[in-house]
Parts: C-alpha cells; sequence; structure tokens
C-alpha cells in the first residue's frame, strides 16, 4: 500500500484541517512536519515506529485492505504470512555464528555528549529577552533553549505540558496509527526496543534493551531485554510480546500494510525466553536494522480478543481497549475527549521497579494535548498560554509573532527540516513522457521569485531527494534550477512543441496512451494544455499560480485545480492527473525513498508520477544489498543525481520547521525530522519552575 | 432608493465590460511591425493570444519588449498598469518598483486598493475585473433559474392535472437539492471546472421559486376572461401560455429573480471564501476576502474592507432593486394609504 511502513516518508500534500471539511488557511503544515515525527522515538517512549511511515494527512491507507481482508470468509490465522519455520536451539545458534555488539545507547546521554562538544551556549534569561529577527540570533536561541537539564538546573517535575496537535487521534494502537496526531501519542506512550538518532544512526535503547548482537553473516539480530519492563497493567514485558507482535502485523487480516512493509522482510522472530529474543533475517540486507523495528502491543491483551476482531478496532473489547489502552512507555493515556483532547500522565511503574528507580522519569507529570485545526486559531491560543508548543506556518512567522504579545509569554525558532515540495510531472501523460520537457518546465518556473515572495526568502531550495547535509546526497550537488525562459523554449522546441497552428499557444504530434488518455489512441496534434493539482490551501494555490503565470509566458497553458485532500490522495494513487504540487518528508533510512521511485512503487507505492528507469530500480536493489556504508552512500548518491537528472519532479523548496514555544520550556532541539521525530527529541523537553 | 442602486449596478456593469480598459498590463491596442494588435481582448477571452508576441518571446510584459523590439511601435495602456493574474515586478515599466506583499502591500499610490496574497497581487485590479464575475454569476445563473422556471411553472399551472401533479413533485424535489454539496462534487469530478459549471448549478437548482410563482399566476389567469376569448377564437396552448398568459404573470416573477442575483453573488463569493469558487487565477471578489481572512490577526485590513464592501454593496442594491420591484407591482404596497 501506499503508506510504506518502512520509512517515515510522509505525503504533506494538505492539512489535516481539510480532512474535516474545514477550510484551508494560512499554513497549516503543522500536520505535515509533524507526521514525520512519527517515527520519533525517544528513549523514554516507544522506538518502535521510528521505521514506520504516516501519511500526513491523516487519512488512513489501510482502510481499503482492511475492507478487502475481512471480505474473505476463512478463518484468522496468527501470523499466517510467515512461511513456516523452525527454529534452531539457541546454544547452537550462538555457537555457530560469529556475533559483534550492537551500540545499546541512552539517547538523551547522546545528544548530552553531543552538546559538551559545543560552544558554551548564551544564558537562557539573555536570549529569551532577544527578537528572533536574524539567522545569528535563531542560532543563539537554538544553542541556549537546547541546554539539557542537569544536577543543577532547576526542573519543575510536576509540570504540565500543553501540546497542540492539528488533529484527532483516530486509534492509540501503535499499530494502527497513521496520523501525525497518532504518532504524536504512541511515541510517548509506546514501548520499543530501538530508536534513531538525529543524524538517523540506529541502536537499541538502554532503557528497554540489555544487550544487542548481530551475526557477522547479516542474517541474525540477538536482542537481550532487560527484566525490569512492565507495561502499565502491572504485567512484565516480555520477549513475547515481541514476537506476538511481530505475529500480527504478519496476519493477513490484521488491516496494517503500512507496518507489515519492512516487517515482511524478516524471515522469523522468535522469543527464546522472557527476555531472549532472536530476528531471523531473510537475506543481509543494509535496511535489516530498520526492519526489526515495528510497533509493540501487549500479547496478554491482544491473545484471547484478536481472533474475533482482526481489525483491532471493531469489536467491543477492541473499542475499549481503544480508550483505555495498555502501554508499556513512559506516559499513558488517561482521559480523551473527542475532538477536543488527549491527556497523558506519566507512569510510575515505567520509572521505578520493586521501588527503586530504574530509568529516568519523564519531566512532566502531565502531556495534554490540545487539538485546534485551524492555524490561527493554534496561534492564539498560543500566545493566550493555552498551549505551549506550536508549529508555525511561515507567514505567521514572518507577520504575526513579532509582537510584544507573541514575545510575553513565548519565543521562537526555526531549523532546517528535510521536508522538500516539489510538482510532480506524470511520465504517463503526454506532455511530460519527454526528459526535455520535465526540465524545460523546470527552467520555466520562477524559483527566485517563489522562495523570496512565497516563502518569505527563509527557507532553502531543494536540489533533489535527498538534503545536501545528508550523507547520501551527492558531495558536489547539482546547482537549483534558475528560470531561463529561452532555454526552456529550446528544449520545448527540441522535444517538439512548437506554436505550428498560429494559436499563441505550443502543439505538437503526440502518441496517445489509451489508458490515460481515454479511448483515443495513436497519433494526434494537441495543445500544450494540463491542469496541475493541488490541495486547497491558498499557499499552495498561489505556487501553482506563479507556475501557470510562467507557462503562460512561454505558451503553454496551465490550470490550476485545487482539489480537496482525499481527492487529491485519490488521483494520484490511480495516477489521474498531468502534474501535482505536494511534498514528501524524510525517512531515516534512503531505502525509503524506493517507493518513490522504482518501476514497482507504481502500482505497489507512492511513485504516483509512473517514474521508471531499470537503472533506478537496480541501484535501489543495490543499496538495499551494500553494508559497507561509504559505498552504499555513493550508490544513493547516484541515484540521487539520476534523478536529478531526469527531473521526474521539478524540486522547489525545503521547507523549515518553525515553532513557537511557551518560554517555560527548555531542552528542545532540532533534527531535520523537527524537535520530536527522533531520538532523544522530546524527552529532553522538561519546564522550568515558575518564576516566583 | 431602487433607481438609485438601479445606478449602482449600471456603474458595476459598466466596470465591468471596460474592466481590461480600466486596469491590465496588456495594451488596449497597440502598433508593433506594422500592424495593429488589441492584446487586451485576452482579459475578455482567456487563452486567445496572438502568436506574433509569443513567437517574440514577450513573456507577456508589454511596456518595455514593445519598445526594445521595435522603436516605432506605439500602444495605449489601460489606466491603472496592474494585472488582476500576477504580481507586476520591478522593472516592467521603466523606474517602476514592483508590488510589494503582506504589511508593505497597504494601499498606496501604485496599489490603488493594496494587494493581496503572499506575492502580492493588486487588489483594485483584481476588483475591477472580478466585477465581471461577480455579475456574470448573478445573471447567468439567475437567467437559468429563470427560463427553467418559468417554463415549468407556466406548464404546471396551465395544464394542471396529472401534469401539475407530477411538475410540483419535481419541484419539491430540486429544492431538496443542496446547491453547494452539488457544486463541490461537480468541481471534482470535472477536469477543468470553470465559473460557468457554478454558473450553471446554481441556475439548475435554484429555480424552484420562480416556478411556484410562475405556477400560482398561471393557475390563477387561466380561467380569466381574455383567456377563454383566446382559447375560443381558436389559439394554441403555447400561444395562450406564452403570448397571453406570460406577459400578465410576469411581474411577481421579477421580484426573485432580484433577489436570486443577490444570492447567486453571495453563494460565489461564499464558496470562494472557503477556496472553492471560481477557480483560480480568477479574480473574484471572495478569492481576495479569503486571503484577507488568514492574515487578519496581521491587520491586513484592506483585504478584507475592499472586497467586503463591493459584495455588501452589490447584494443591497440587488435586495432594493427586488424590494423596488415589488413595490411597484403590488397595488397594496404601492397605495398604503388604501
Amino acid at each position: 500500500m501506499c503508506c510504506h511502513p518502512r520509512v517515515p516518508l510522509c505525503l504533506l500534500l494538505v492539512g489535516l484541517m481539510l480532512l474535516t471539511g474545514c477550510f484551508p488557511s494560512g499554513e497549516s503544515d503543522q500536520g505535515g512536519a509533524a507526521a514525520d515525527n512519527a517515527a520519533g522515538g525517544s528513549d523514554s517512549g516507544s522506538d518502535s515506529q521510528a521505521a514506520t511511515s504516516a501519511t500526513v494527512d491523516g487519512t488512513d491507507d489501510t482502510t481499503d485492505d482492511a475492507a478487502a481482508d475481512t471480505s474473505e470468509t476463512t478463518d484468522f490465522v496468527l501470523g499466517d504470512l510467515v512461511e513456516a519455520f523452525d527454529p534452531p536451539p539457541l546454544d547452537k545458534l550462538v555457537a555457530d555464528n560469529q556475533w559483534r555488539d550492537m551500540p545499546v545507547l541512552d539517547s538523551v546521554q547522546l545528544m548530552r555528549d553531543r552538546k559538551a562538544g559545543e560552544d558554551p551556549p548564551p544564558t537562557v534569561a539573555d536570549v529569551l529577552g532577544l527578537r528572533n529577527t536574524s539567522p545569528a540570533i535563531n542560532d543563539k536561541i537554538l544553542a541556549a533553549m537546547g541546554q539539557l537539564a542537569d544536577e543543577k538546573t532547576a526542573v519543575d517535575d510536576q509540570a504540565e505540558w500543553r501540546r497542540h496537535t492539528s488533529g484527532d487521534v483516530k486509534s492509540t494502537n501503535p499499530l494502527l496509527g497513521s496520523s501525525v496526531a497518532e504518532f504524536d501519542v504512541s511515541s510517548l506512550t509506546g514501548f520499543g526496543l530501538f530508536g534513531f538518532d538525529w543524524n538517523f544512526v540506529p541502536f537499541a535503547s538502554k532503557d528497554s534493551v540489555a544487550s544487542w548482537k548481530s551475526s557477522e553473516n547479516g542474517l541474525y539480530d540477538l536482542v537481550e531485554m532487560r527484566q525490569d519492563l512492565v507495561w502499565s497493567d502491572g504485567t512484565p514485558i516480555t520477549a513475547h510480546d515481541i514476537e506476538f507482535s511481530f505475529r500480527v502485523i504478519m496476519s493477513s487480516k490484521v488491516p496494517v500494510p503500512a507496518m507489515r512493509s519492512g516487517t515482511d522482510q524478516l524471515k522469523a522472530v522468535v522469543a527464546y525466553d522472557d527476555h531472549t529474543i532472536v530476528f531471523f533475517h531473510q537475506e543481509s540486507l543494509a535496511t535489516n536494522v530498520w526492519n526489526i523495528n515495528f510497533g509493540i502491543i501487549p500479547k496478554h491483551v491482544y491473545a484471547s480478543t484478536i481472533a474475533d476482531d482482526p481489525t483491532l478496532a471493531a469489536s467491543e473489547a477492541h473499542v475499549s481497549r481503544d480508550e483505555n489502552p495498555v502501554v508499556g512507555g513512559a506516559y499513558i493515556m488517561t482521559k480523551r475527549e473527542r475532538g477536543q483532547e488527549i491527556i497523558l500522565e506519566r507512569r510510575e511503574s515505567y520509572y521505578m521497579f520493586n521501588g527503586k528507580q530504574v530509568r529516568d522519569k519523564p519531566y512532566f507529570e502531565t502531556v495534554r494535548f490540545r487539538i485546534l485545526q485551524d492555524p490561527s486559531t493554534s496561534l492564539l491560543a498560543l500566545k493566550r498560554g493555552d498551549i505551549e508548543e506550536l508549529q508555525l506556518t511561515p507567514e505567521q512567522w514572518k507577520s504575526q509573532t513579532g509582537d510584544d504579545e507573541f514575545y510575553e509569554l513565548n519565543t521562537k525558532v526555526y531549523d532546517l527540516e528535510w521536508v522538500y515540495f516539489y510538482f510532480g510531472w506524470n511520465n504517463r501523460s503526454p506532455f511530460f513522457r519527454d526528459k526535455r520537457v520535465r526540465q524545460a518546465m523546470s527552467l520555466a518556473f520562477d524559483h527566485k521569485e517563489m522562495l523570496e515572495q512565497h516563502r518569505f526568502g527563509m527557507d532553502e531550495a531543494s536540489t533533489g531527494v535527498f538534503h545536501s547535509t545528508s550523507r547520501w546526497a551527492p558531495p558536489n550537488p547539482p546547482a537549483p534550477y534558475q528560470q531561463d525562459l529561452d532555454k526552456a523554449e529550446e528544449l520545448l522546441a527540441a522535444a517538439g512543441w512548437e506554436d505550428s497552428d498560429g494559436d499563441g499557444y505550443l502543439d505538437n504530434e503526440v502518441e496517445l496512451d489509451p489508458d490515460f488518455d481515454g479511448n483515443i489512441d495513436g497519433k494526434a496534434r494537441i495543445k500544450f494544455e494540463f491542469t496541475i493539482l493541488t490541495s486547497n490551501r491558498q499557499d499552495r494555490i498561489e505556487i501553482c499560480n506563479l507556475l501557470r503565470e510562467n507557462l503562460d509566458s512561454i505558451g503553454i497553458s496551465c490550470q490550476v485545480k485545487p482539489v480537496e485532500f482525499t481527492t487529491l490522495q485519490q488521483l494520484s494513487r490511480d495516477h489521474k492527473f498531468h502534474a501535482m504540487f505536494a511534498g514528501w518528508g524524510t525517512g531515516a533510512d534512503p531505502d525509503t525513498s524506493e517507493n518513490l521511485w522504482t518501476t514497482k512503487a507504481i502500482d505497489a507505492g507512492r511513485n504516483y508520477v509512473c517514474y521508471s528507469s531499470t537503472e533506478i530500480d537496480a541501484l535501489f536493489e543495490q543499496g538495499k544489498r551494500e553494508l559497507d556504508p561509504e559505498k552504499r552512500a555513493k550508490v544513493y548518491q547516484q541515484i540521487h543525481l539520476k534523478l536529478w537528472d531526469d527531473q521526474p519532479y521539478t524540486w522547489l523548496y525545503f521547507r523549515n520547521g518553525y515553532f513557537g514555544f511557551n518560554k517555560s520550556l527548555r531542552g528542545y532541539n532540532f533534527s531535520p525530522r523537527g524537535p520530536y521525530g527522533y531520538g532523544p527529541g522530546q524527552s529532553t523537553i522538561f519546564k522550568a519552575p515558575a518564576a516566583q | 432608493m431602487a433607481m438609485l442602486a438601479l445606478l449602482y449596478i449600471g456603474f458595476l456593469s459598466l466596470v465591468a465590460i471596460f474592466s481590461p480598459l480600466i486596469a491590465g498590463t496588456k495594451p488596449i491596442v497597440c502598433r508593433y511591425k506594422g500592424e495593429v494588435y488589441f492584446p487586451c481582448i485576452e482579459y475578455y477571452i482567456r487563452g486567445w493570444k496572438y502568436p506574433i508576441f509569443l513567437k517574440d518571446r514577450f513573456r507577456n510584459v508589454f511596456p518595455k519588449n514593445l519598445k526594445k523590439k521595435d522603436p516605432d511601435s506605439w500602444a495605449i495602456f489601460p489606466l491603472v498598469y496592474q494585472d488582476p493574474y500576477r504580481r507586476v515586478r520591478k522593472g516592467e515599466w521603466e523606474d517602476r518598483p514592483g508590488n510589494q506583499s503582506g504589511a508593505e502591500g497597504r494601499p498606496s499610490q501604485l496599489n490603488l486598493f493594496g494587494t493581496y496574497g503572499t506575492s502580492g497581487i493588486d487588489i483594485f485590479a483584481s476588483m475591477v475585473h472580478g466585477t465581471r464575475i461577480a455579475l456574470l454569476v448573478g445573471f447567468v445563473s439567475t437567467g437559468i433559474a429563470a427560463v427553467i422556471g418559468i417554463t415549468v411553472g407556466a406548464i404546471a399551472g396551465y395544464l394542471g392535472g396529472w401534469v401539475d401533479m407530477l411538475l410540483s413533485r419535481l419541484i419539491e424535489l430540486v429544492l431538496c437539492i443542496p446547491s453547494l454539496v452539488l457544486i463541490l462534487a461537480l468541481l471534482v469530478t470535472i477536469d477543468r471546472p470553470s465559473i460557468w459549471h457554478m454558473m450553471a448549478i446554481l441556475g439548475l437548482t435554484g429555480w424552484t421559486s420562480m416556478a411556484r410563482l410562475t405556477r400560482a399566476e398561471f393557475l390563477k389567469l387561466r380561467q380569466s376572461e381574455f383567456v377563454i376569448a383566446a382559447r375560443s377564437i381558436g389559439a394554441g396552448r403555447l400561444r395562450i401560455m406564452f403570448r397571453h398568459i406570460l406577459p400578465n404573470s410576469l411581474a411577481p416573477v421579477m421580484v426573485p429573480i432580484a433577489f436570486g442575483i443577490a444570492a447567486a453573488i453571495l453563494i460565489e463569493a461564499g464558496l470562494s471564501l472557503l477556496g472553492f469558487g471560481a477557480p483560480p487565477p480568477n479574480p473574484s471578489w471572495g478569492t481576495i476576502l479569503n486571503s484577507g481572512k488568514t492574515t487578519i490577526q496581521a491587520g491586513y485590513w484592506w483585504q478584507i474592507v475592499f472586497p467586503g464592501t463591493a459584495i455588501f454593496l452589490t447584494v443591497l442594491a440587488y435586495n432594493l432593486i427586488g424590494e423596488g420591484i415589488q413595490e411597484a407591482t403590488d397595488p397594496r404596497l404601492a397605495n398604503p394609504g388604501n
């Protein structure tokens, strides 16, 4: 399905608000970026979704499958997608293989180490008096506010953190999560073995894992879990829960195709005793470290009820469980008011075991999510102090958060996020089959105007699938396209597009594709006239409008068609469009973008633009199998360059993460996936005690 | 009051008809390389272009290119050099700065009503060209509604019996269709939804009140002496209906027509405000309002006040006209003393 699990790619087609029928206003990218956080993972929370993707807009791709799956009448078989496998005895497995230790880390300590290496930051008091008006000041605020709490820091550990989320939580089950809000919540309440840091380096979390070994041949991962882990109902968390969760994900009747992708690369997951678990891989892949990272649910809760309701969401037992979940993370959901708020409380049994403290005590007593969809309302709430963090739209950043009213209670910071926006050209469309035409589109677009006017000069031009600071981008990234209408016209003329009938618009004789163009077959002379789809938000419409204006001046008629989010998703999945404007977030592993570019992803993934190249297909396969990090990076660099050359997208800009934080909050740091979507992420955030 | 309103609508109609002469970036008329052209026609008919300007790489910027590519050329430009579809850039016209956006886009000499949107499109130009949409939506959709409504009402009222029964049920059925939902659904299914589709839907769903009124009039008039007289000398049904009865029953129908126009304008503005109105880049008044709505906290009042006032006044004018007709045709209202 579209929701590729392997990766936290997310579809930034639209803000959540559209889903609920509200009108779009401002930039509700809250939805967007936050979705990336999905995979978050912090030591205290669940790292389990590290490799899971979210469609930002909350539309649940899994529903289709649910319907299809349940229509069959066969009985539920737990783990029917797992091939029969007879696990070797543990001692034999251990003795027969060479093992190497894998990192088991405390991500908070990791962050502490990173901070120790940086220049001494300005004091918090200093920066809270500053107005964030230049990159230099922004860096100062980031450095000061990113400081972690130590023994000397005053921390209010009875504090309540009032957070913002732009959509409601459909399900609290970590396997069913698909929207931003769900990942926001499950990263605090969920249990997981693994996580990754701000450089996307994977590790096992010290909070739940005692040791992690990988076999030298790359086929087995052996994990010893800690013995002081308990679910919120007091039952110990054991290796059997992991094995059970794996089998649930791998059951054809359980509608979690997103979670399944990646997990399906595993041959088996076997619990040898309560604390020893072995992951058996089918082959040695670079992505194996991500494949072992999936959502975990308590076996003792679901084992008896799953057969009656494999959807996990329909039966009475499951519905009431959803309201009252058994969790393994640092927080537990205590109250949920639909469409209003979700309240999480700190869980004592998470950090205390037999009367002793065994893990860091989470900083907040309560985390309260306020659900606010409209960006203007959300900003008002932030200014009033009703919420204490909010992702801002660039427009809000620029013109609505510079006054005393905002700075009275809040401060704001921004940092780069690897979320890029693009015009996608459907390779099946008679207009965009030719690479030269796609390049001409990129040349015709006024990138400078877009960056300066529409993105307020604050975002960075995108130069392809990987950000230039990522390991996977080529060392000399291609220069961003600049508008050059003459060159665009030359390329179009070379591809045969000329105004031959004197109507002021280009035309060409093209081969029509009955699949795409309807019943027409054969050759026809057609006018260069197409529609670009975008979600119904003013800022996005205006960027498409700029494209329209640019193309109009070289004799191409482009119509902008704003559509509602679900429609946009449907049309793009069916490949029924000529061009579209949308965005993608980043996955932790570059392999996650396989599902945007390979030929097989046209029908089974999110390759909406039907891009197909045997070279790219082969490179992705190679990248998956290449274990040497240096050589692997080279493979993805090649992919980057090849895609840039082919321009199946016109890459536009990377959208920064703009955030407003209440002045009482401290300890926030950014990753390419925003301030929450990595380890330690939100687990270092704390509140200073109120001044007396 | 009604006369004043009529004058206002007349004024708007003039603005609508001559909008490309009032504001635009394309010359009304120009002479280039020995030929005379009227590039402003593109504002009336979208997609209608002179190929020569594409060939000579004008890129839709006339002032500087005309002079550069043909020193002997001349052109008459609209009164205000601003475009309803795009922002005017720096250097298009000698020494003229580009449009600003945001707080800098407040009303000024160059942007009489300020600018809107992240790029900074001129509000005055958009409103002038938006007048065409506002008036068209009113006239066309109500026109469609009137034709259907009067025809159906006339047939139902004159023929009576089972035809009346059937048509009355049809009227009730159409009454139940929510036109807003229908428009939203249509926008999704049509590849290139245009303002005309919207007008058609508004017209196809909005004829019921007129049909009911016409039917009532026909029911009343078909028994009157002049109809019986006409029938007795052998006039056909159609002739009686449309030649004899209709002119006598039209007065009360005029009232819902005037109100219908006002309602259509409001619906279009509302849809645009929601982002589902006139498809971009059509500069409808509601679209400007929509942009003002998102930035209202920043205090860009000009994005709300100007288009809001225009919508308010126009709707008010139609309502006044409607009331005027009502007064003129209803004897009880005309002589309140009796």
